[in-house]
């Protein structure tokens, strides 16, 4: 019934979209304020649609209603109600919902804030995006083609050739399948929405550039499209940031970036955006480059839709990581892309002799030449960017099965461009906030950066130990443009600190092109074996037992227990102990790994995490999940691991042999509670009914048994046995036996009579060594255990990663930069509205 | 014809060419073992992973061993040098990129893809059991 109530909330919301798109087009084209109106009703009444479905949804969610194939598709009844919340947007029909509702809170801001020039035509455009993304949801069939995957549909619908609902259609599953364990962190509930905004903040500066087209003026559309782009662009910002840190610190993708299709989908719109917003300040300041304006405007906006239609029609295929379901959205998706290009070619066409353009060059000494080549070296990046995205498609034309390019071809095709775009930013907010005579006076003020940049770069160099030639023009570049941008933000704070937004950005710009560099000088830590190991495989000296020679080198490593490795001659590092911990989720493991630095002795602890996925775990396969720990330094990150440990391998197979029919979760809560410390304790502390585990034995005290007269020893005043389980959790050998612990009267003297044990099936031998009648514990010895408890070890995986935490602050520096420049743009459009509507009075 | 817009053509011309000549070069193609035996070269083999088969990781070679069925049915053996990755064990295909020698597919670089998809009903059968 709620599916049903669904299911029409997004048709109607669907109806009246188009409804709304339909009058803003004739209030535009016969400039009729009462049209623009209704739309304005039809376009609201289409928002609390779509909120309203959207909350019929978390609430099949939380309700946990499986029947229907969204809620069994992405969760499961152990879920908390965070998770249950995200994964409203964890399945592609939620997220275009997310998307949907993210743009119609883009579109009441647009309708409060935007001046009658181009208010319809604006949502003319916006709305257009609005009635492809909700066609994607409506799920609907007309005149046989089926439009869209509701988000509503049930389960018995989607599996109807199941023999289970073919016998009985109303069976609804137990159990959903479940959120990837993956995903059960924190930042699933952030990093989509974040992304969804930007997605739609991004429709902005696409809808009043065609809109800007339509009515004729071209000029004005940047003073309120501007303030939009720049949020867009934080949006997007923010949204990498978040993904970037995700897959480095907890998901151990091994990086925070990977050039991934899902990656570049964001990154593109980002730059076009940024090059976007940077031909608006020319046309702003000068009365040029509107056809730019125009263009990036249009192509920021196509773009995010021509990487989602890649990601999301399933022609990337085995390109990313990332898998979206394919939902059959491909001739959909394909007709939003041609949808909007074609609105924006064709009214670009129609218009195009009509936009000014310069009578004249553009000197090539100018702050808009340089801006305006920045602005197209962006272009090229984010080109260079698309083309390898599209490797699926466009490889087709070199081979037949493409794969996507290496990370080589981005990085070489990029940071070189990245580079020229940080000179360019010095030249440009030089010439934006001074006024030169000539090239010379001009060349002049640039001394002080070039020779200061100078010394600083030779200075880093030697420090760091750089001996490629590139590395050290790279370095000395990103420290000009620190240096460069620093002095006029230096200047700019004194004068008006509203203004430094520019350069606040490009010395974040020319911060993270340092924090790149980093990456060129990843590399695993290990010990000296190892190491010598590697170089000798590098030689082709090794032979594997085929007697074919060795070609993988190692980049992990197995420490014992307490025992020290110099790793890299920087650090001993120990595995000392580990703990089932079950802080998270049932059976998580932390580990201690002690580094201690070799020349200073200054220590510190990481601690990396194993897991179980219980999601996708059977008691005969359980499937364990890494979550590594980064050791933050402001020069270099140590990124450490535990990819396997004698502690997981007994998890397994005492998961696997425990033969009982619980869920893998519970025998997971029922095994282990100790610690696995260096010193095995060979005693036992026990109250009755509980157990203990030392190494793979388990000791399990059942309860005291009481003796009976004729059992107890000669001279006994007190006896009591203690009826003890013993079992081996590798071997499955178990052995029950009954030590006696007993008080004699001898001789007006008390004495404890506790003789040995031998046990059978074990080499070691029991002792109950007495009773602690404060906590109620007896003790029990187990001679000789140490000798067969099984070393404890871990492969440990450790990787230096240099200037990680200067990508991070670079990052930050963007944000903060895009934080100031709004704040100015919006304050800025603000005023002229009101001048506007003034005049407009008068 | 303006000097700028020759220089300027010129260049895109250029550029372009180089572009995609190194494009070119850096994507591979998506092949079987049998294919990637006679290659000999660095290649990206598609396939599944075979569960009935041995897998593990060696403590002693330090190399994660699996058998793989790629999409023409072959079966054979892979070596990767790293650990196990994420999610391996869910994965509804695997993306192996390495070498081919002697049978044997030494690899190490492995994009495992994950299931945020569950299309299959294999969890609903086990559920309704």
């Amino acid at each position: 019934m709620i599916g049903i109530i669904g299911s029409a909330a997004l048709v109607l919301a669907f109806v009246a979209s188009l409804g709304a798109f339909g009058l803003y087009f004739f209030a535009t084209q016969k400039n009729n304020p009462k049209l623009e109106k209704i739309g304005h009703v039809l376009f609201g009444l289409k928002g609390a649609l779509v909120f309203f479905a959207s909350a019929l949804l978390v609430y099949l969610l939380i309700t946990n209603q499986f029947q229907y194939f969204y809620v069994y598709n992405y969760t499961s009844s152990d879920l908390s109600l965070v998770y249950l919340w995200a994964a409203f947007y964890s399945g592609q029909e939620g997220s275009f919902l997310l998307w949907i509702l993210c743009g119609y809170l883009v579109g009441m801001g647009l309708i409060k804030w935007t001046g009658d020039t181009y208010r319809s035509p604006v949502m003319f455009f916006l709305t257009l995006t609005q009635v492809f993304l909700l066609s994607m949801v409506i799920g609907v069939t007309i005149f046989g083609v089926h439009i869209g995957a509701s988000p509503f549909r049930l389960t018995s619908a989607e599996f109807a050739h199941l023999p289970v609902f073919l016998s009985n259609p109303d069976f609804i599953p137990a159990e959903g399948s479940g959120l990837n364990d993956l995903l059960r962190s924190p930042w699933i509930i952030i990093h989509p929405p974040v992304i969804f905004l930007g997605f739609a903040m991004m429709a902005v500066p696409f809808a009043f550039a065609l809109a800007s087209l339509w009515k004729r003026k071209y000029h004005e559309w940047i003073y309120p499209a501007l303030p939009w782009t720049l949020g867009a662009n934080l949006c997007l910002l923010i949204a990498i940031f978040l993904g970037g840190y995700w897959a480095y610190e907890t998901l151990s993708f091994g990086g925070y970036w990977a050039w991934d299709p899902v990656e570049n989908a964001s990154l593109v719109p980002w730059i076009l955006g940024m090059a976007g917003i940077h031909t608006m300040l020319i046309q702003k300041r000068s009365k040029i480059a509107h056809k730019a304006s125009i263009i990036f405007a249009i192509l920021a906006y196509v773009t995010i839709v021509y990487q989602t239609f890649l990601t999301r029609s399933g022609v990337l295929g085995d390109a990313s990581v990332h898998s979206f379901v394919d939902l059959g959205l491909y001739n959909q998706l394909l007709l939003f892309i041609v949808a909007v290009s074609v609105s924006g070619i064709i009214l670009y066409a129609v218009r195009m002799k009509e936009i000014p353009s310069q009578k004249k060059e553009m000197p090539v000494f100018s702050r808009e030449f340089f801006m305006f080549s920045g602005a197209m070296t962006l272009l090229i990046v984010s080109l260079v960017i698309i083309i390898g995205t599209s490797a699926p498609l466009i490889g087709k034309l070199f081979v037949a099965n493409p794969t996507p390019p290496q990370p080589q071809f981005y990085n070489d095709w990029t940071l070189p461009f990245g580079l020229a775009i940080a000179v360019l930013t010095v030249m440009t907010q030089y010439l934006w906030w001074n006024k030169y005579k000539d090239t010379e006076s001009f060349a002049g003020s640039l001394l002080t950066p070039t020779l200061s940049a100078s010394f600083i770069s030779v200075a880093l160099i030697i420090v760091a130990q750089v001996s490629t030639i590139l590395y050290m023009v790279y370095i000395f570049i990103a420290v000009f443009s620190i240096i460069g941008n620093g002095i006029v933000m230096s200047k700019l704070v004194k004068k008006n600190p509203k203004m430094i937004g520019g350069s606040v950005t490009h010395i974040g710009f020319a911060v993270l092109l340092i924090g790149f560099l980093g990456a060129a000088y990843d590399s695993p830590m290990l010990d000296r074996n190892t190491i010598n190991y590697n170089a000798a495989v590098e030689r082709g000296e090794v032979i594997d037992d085929d007697g074919f020679p060795v070609h993988q080198t190692l980049e992990v490593m197995k420490l014992d227990i307490n025992q020290p490795r110099r790793v890299n001659d920087e650090y001993y590092v120990t595995f000392t102990d580990a703990t089932i911990s079950h802080e998270n989720r049932p059976g998580e493991q932390r580990y201690r790994i002690e580094f201690e630095h070799v020349r200073s002795g200054k220590k510190f602890d990481v601690n990396p995490v194993v897991y179980p996925m219980i999601a996708n775990s059977t008691a005969g396969n359980m499937s364990w999940t890494v979550d590594p720990e980064v050791q933050m330094g402001l020069l270099r990150d140590i990124y450490v691991y535990v990819s396997n440990s004698s502690m997981v391998e007994r998890e397994s197979s005492r998961v696997q042999t425990e033969s009982s029919f619980q869920a893998v979760a519970d025998r997971l809560m029922n095994g282990y509670e100790q610690s696995l410390t260096p010193e095995v304790n060979n005693l036992v502390r026990l109250k009755p009914g509980a157990s203990r585990n030392l190494g793979q034995y388990k000791i399990e005290f059942d309860r005291f048994i009481n003796m009976a007269e004729e059992d107890l020893p000669e001279n006994a005043v007190v006896g009591v046995q203690a009826s003890i389980k013993i079992t081996n959790s590798q071997t499955r050998q178990t052995e029950s036996v009954a030590p006696m612990y007993a008080i004699l009267y001898n001789d007006g003297r008390n004495t404890v009579q506790s003789p040995v044990v031998e046990l059978e099936n074990f080499d070691f031998d029991l002792m109950f060594e007495t009773i602690d009648t404060t906590t109620d514990e007896a003790h029990f010895r187990l001679i000789g255990i140490e000798d067969y408890i099984e070393d404890e070890w871990i492969i440990i995986a450790i990787e230096k990663k240099p200037l990680v935490s200067v990508v991070w602050l670079g990052t930050f520096l963007l944000m903060f930069g895009f934080s100031i420049a709004i704040y100015r743009r919006w304050g800025d459009q603000r005023v002229r509205t009101k001048q506007e509507r003034h005049y407009g009075d008068v | 014809m303006k000097p700028r817009v020759i220089i300027g053509t010129v260049a895109i011309v250029i550029f372009t060419s180089l572009l995609m000549w190194n494009f070119g070069n850096s994507i591979g193609s998506y092949v079987g073992f049998e294919d990637a035996e006679l290659s000999g070269n660095r290649v990206h083999v598609i396939g599944k992973w075979v569960q009935d088969k041995p897998h593990g990781f060696d403590n002693e070679r330090m190399v994660f061993t699996f058998y793989m069925q790629d999409e023409t049915g072959e079966v054979r053996r892979v070596s990767y040098n790293r650990p196990k990755p994420n999610n391996f064990e869910d994965a509804e295909s695997l993306v192996v990129v390495g070498t081919m020698r002697n049978g044997v597919l030494f690899s190490d670089d492995m994009l495992v893809k994950c299931p945020s998809k569950y299309n299959d009903a294999s969890n609903l059968e086990i559920s309704m059991n």
